[in-house]
């Protein structure tokens, strides 16, 4: 905010970065990747361009942006009431500057430049590779970022091992718009120090156009027709839970027995998978895979581009998850975080964002701004009838080396 | 003698503490995380030390990814040596003025990023890249063939990769051979093949063996080939490495494991550096 760009060359630098979210290496991969090989000359200059285009675009875009907070919500009078809640009062004085860490594409784009227009916060956005390196960095210290974006079942360690700071609910009004079921979370009492950001689904993902029927189980994971062509999450509690739930067993079971029967349940498949990985809108982008266990909202991204992909929650029940928005330990902007996170429930900001990465909120209040082709989507949206088939992840402590320990023996193929 | 030695230390010393910062403390630091214990969130403790996880790194689990790992090194280095080296030998003796430009053109991939040429084999090897696109445009397969996530890609992947590092060390000997002794050995009626056999190829062992060890250390290590290439049954100890210290939260284990696998290489080291100085010897 504080210095004029060159409109012209914002616009090179978010023609970059839809380049790369468009490409089947998204960004997340390239600077994954690069991390892992060191980065090169070639590469460096262009990645840094645009891990900071859409922190340094503010002023062309918050131009066009949608949703301008605070925002006057054309009909509605519960949405009146949810959105037009009164500023933060007394009036905080925000810090100059606030550093988000977050997955790649997973904030619409109008989301930082109205908060700085709004604020005068100039922020930055920086990607972590992977949600376990994030992790690995927050619990070993101080990281130099304010907000980043755990997994709900990580918040009560968080919270133990003293890695993430209190809210303060009095900067974040904007919790009315959280639905019941989101206010006063199980793994985090009264939003203490998380508050909800988007949730999702686990489930199968195929290509129509290579399977010609439609699964509905699990078993189809398992079929030997498509040997070759099977992909699975590359992780360890996802895809022990797809074991698990064929075999009506918890997926959170820490019961030697059942976690031997699930183990030998994959190993039965493990000759017909091709892949374990995680990038599962790469490999359903590919053509390679034609059927793959995946999340549901990063296959709705990759069905705007390849519509023959489909996606089902299997029968017998799935995995649902939850990441939420905190504030980290040493974090050097704590008003401007609390304002930040109070900025991502707004009833405008949040719909915005949510038709922007294919995610639903915890927003009660956005509801009526989601799109309609969102909102129609079962695996995005799911019914109750739906969502009671779905069991969360959680925190098994030490026993997660009951899981660690069968995936690494499933993975050395014997 | 103490006195030359004063005069070259201050030299040295910037050497040295770059080592000692940047390789040995941190290693100090692997080794001290390897006998620790880890908690509920991940975090390392030393409160109970134990080589339990060294134990635990010769469970059957691993033996498998291990000795992968090696066949995948060990055949990238007979690759890169049986391909390396016509190529060096071409470039030492029939490359004439053009040597300095044939030497550059080895290198010419290294001016782009390993991982835009890794992601270019992708393209080449998938379901419906480029090789199954020409394999059914010919008409000799109708359905694709999977070549992609084997253990072919990786190999492929790996000798690509490390064919300079091959190519490199084996010019540097060939090129300095006395092609005097070649000729001698001709009029002493060696046939071409036997002069090379007992005249070329041992003289320039040394070189074999550098090119031998540069590949296969790296190789050995190497995680982003195996990774991009690879797939759900080529699974490497470097891959099960990184998955211990991320996904498992189990950081002593994993640098458990990475210590193992750093035995390995050096001993493997110390061996070729044996044979390498009795050959300089001979």
């Amino acid at each position: 905010m504080t210095t004029e760009r060159d409109p012209s060359k914002i616009d090179l630098e978010r023609v970059l970065v839809r380049y790369l979210a468009e490409e089947r290496m998204t960004r997340r991969q390239l600077l994954h990747r690069i991390s892992v090989v060191g980065a090169t000359a070639a590469l460096a200059p262009i990645v840094a361009a645009c891990s900071t285009a859409g922190a340094s675009a503010a002023p062309s875009a918050a131009a066009s942006a949608a949703s301008e907070a605070p925002s006057v919500p054309p009909s509605a009078s519960a949405a009146a009431e949810a959105t037009a809640t009164p500023e933060p009062t007394p009036e905080p004085t925000p810090e100059a500057e606030l550093h988000i860490w977050n997955y790649a594409e997973y904030m619409g784009e109008n989301v930082v430049p109205s908060f700085e227009k709004k604020y005068g916060v100039k922020v930055s956005t920086d990607f972590f590779d992977t949600y376990e390196g994030m992790y690995a960095r927050v619990t070993a210290g101080q990281t130099g970022f304010d907000i980043t974006f755990p997994t709900s079942t990580d918040i009560p360690g968080l919270v133990t091992i003293g890695k993430i700071l209190p809210l303060d609910l009095s900067l974040i009004p904007n919790k009315v718009n959280l639905g019941s079921e989101w206010a006063n979370p199980g793994y985090d009492p009264g939003n203490a120090h998380s508050m909800p950001y988007m949730w999702w689904t686990t489930g199968v993902a195929y290509d129509s156009a290579k399977i010609k029927e439609t699964p509905t189980s699990w078993k189809a994971l398992w079929d030997e027709r498509w040997k070759g062509h099977i992909a699975m999450l590359d992780d360890q509690r996802e895809a022990f839970a797809a074991a698990l739930i064929q075999l009506r067993f918890s997926a959170n079971t820490v019961d030697d027995g059942e976690l031997d029967q699930a183990l030998g349940l994959l190993k039965q498949q493990h000759p017909l998978v091709r892949l374990y990985s995680v990038e599962d809108q790469q490999y359903m982008a590919s053509g390679d895979i034609w059927i793959g266990h995946a999340w549901g909202s990063d296959i709705y991204a990759v069905q705007q581009k390849k519509p023959s992909v489909e996606f089902y929650i299997p029968e017998e029940g799935s995995v649902r998850g939850s990441d939420t928005a905190v504030i980290l330990d040493g974090a050097k902007s704590p008003v401007a975080a609390n304002l930040f996170i109070n900025h991502l429930l707004d009833a405008k900001v949040s719909a915005d964002n949510s038709n922007y990465i294919g995610y639903m909120g915890p927003n009660e209040a956005a509801r009526q701004f989601i799109s309609k082709d969102l909102l129609d989507t079962p695996w995005i949206n799911p019914d109750k009838a739906i969502v009671d088939k779905l069991q969360e992840l959680l925190d098994l402590g030490l026993d997660t080396d009951k899981y660690a320990t069968r995936w690494t023996e499933l993975k050395a193929g014997i | 003698m103490l006195g030359r030695r004063l005069g070259i230390g201050p030299l040295v010393l910037p050497g040295v503490v770059w080592l000692a910062l940047f390789f040995l403390v941190p290693l100090a630091f692997i080794a001290a995380v390897s006998v620790g214990t880890h908690d509920r969130f991940g975090r390392v403790l030393f409160d109970a030390l134990t080589l339990d996880n060294y134990r635990k790194a010769f469970a059957p689990t691993f033996i498998p990814t291990i000795s992968r790992s090696i066949y995948y090194a060990g055949m990238t280095t007979i690759l890169s040596i049986t391909i390396g080296y016509p190529v060096a030998y071409w470039i030492s003796r029939y490359g004439g003025r053009n040597k300095a430009l044939l030497l550059i053109l080895v290198m010419l991939p290294f001016w782009t990023s390993y991982l835009i040429r890794t992601y270019a084999w992708m393209i080449i090897l998938r379901d419906n890249g480029v090789v199954n696109s020409i394999l059914r445009g010919l008409g000799i397969t109708s359905e694709p063939i999977i070549l992609l996530n084997t253990d072919l890609a990786v190999i492929l992947g790996m000798t690509y990769g490390f064919l300079p590092f091959a190519i490199l060390p084996l010019f540097v000997s060939i090129d300095r051979l006395d092609q005097a002794l070649v000729l001698a050995a001709r009029d002493l009626y060696a046939s071409g093949r036997s002069a090379f056999i007992h005249v070329v190829l041992p003289l320039t062992m040394p070189g074999v063996i550098a090119a031998a060890l540069l590949t296969f250390i790296p190789a050995i290590g190497d995680y982003v080939t195996p990774d991009l290439l690879g797939g759900a049954q080529t699974t490497t100890v470097a891959k099960v490495i990184q998955t211990l210290f991320l996904s498992g939260r189990d950081w002593p284990q994993g640098a458990a494991l990475g210590f193992i696998l750093m035995a390995l290489t050096i001993a493997g080291t110390f061996v070729a550096i044996r044979s390498l100085r009795a050959e300089v010897l001979n």
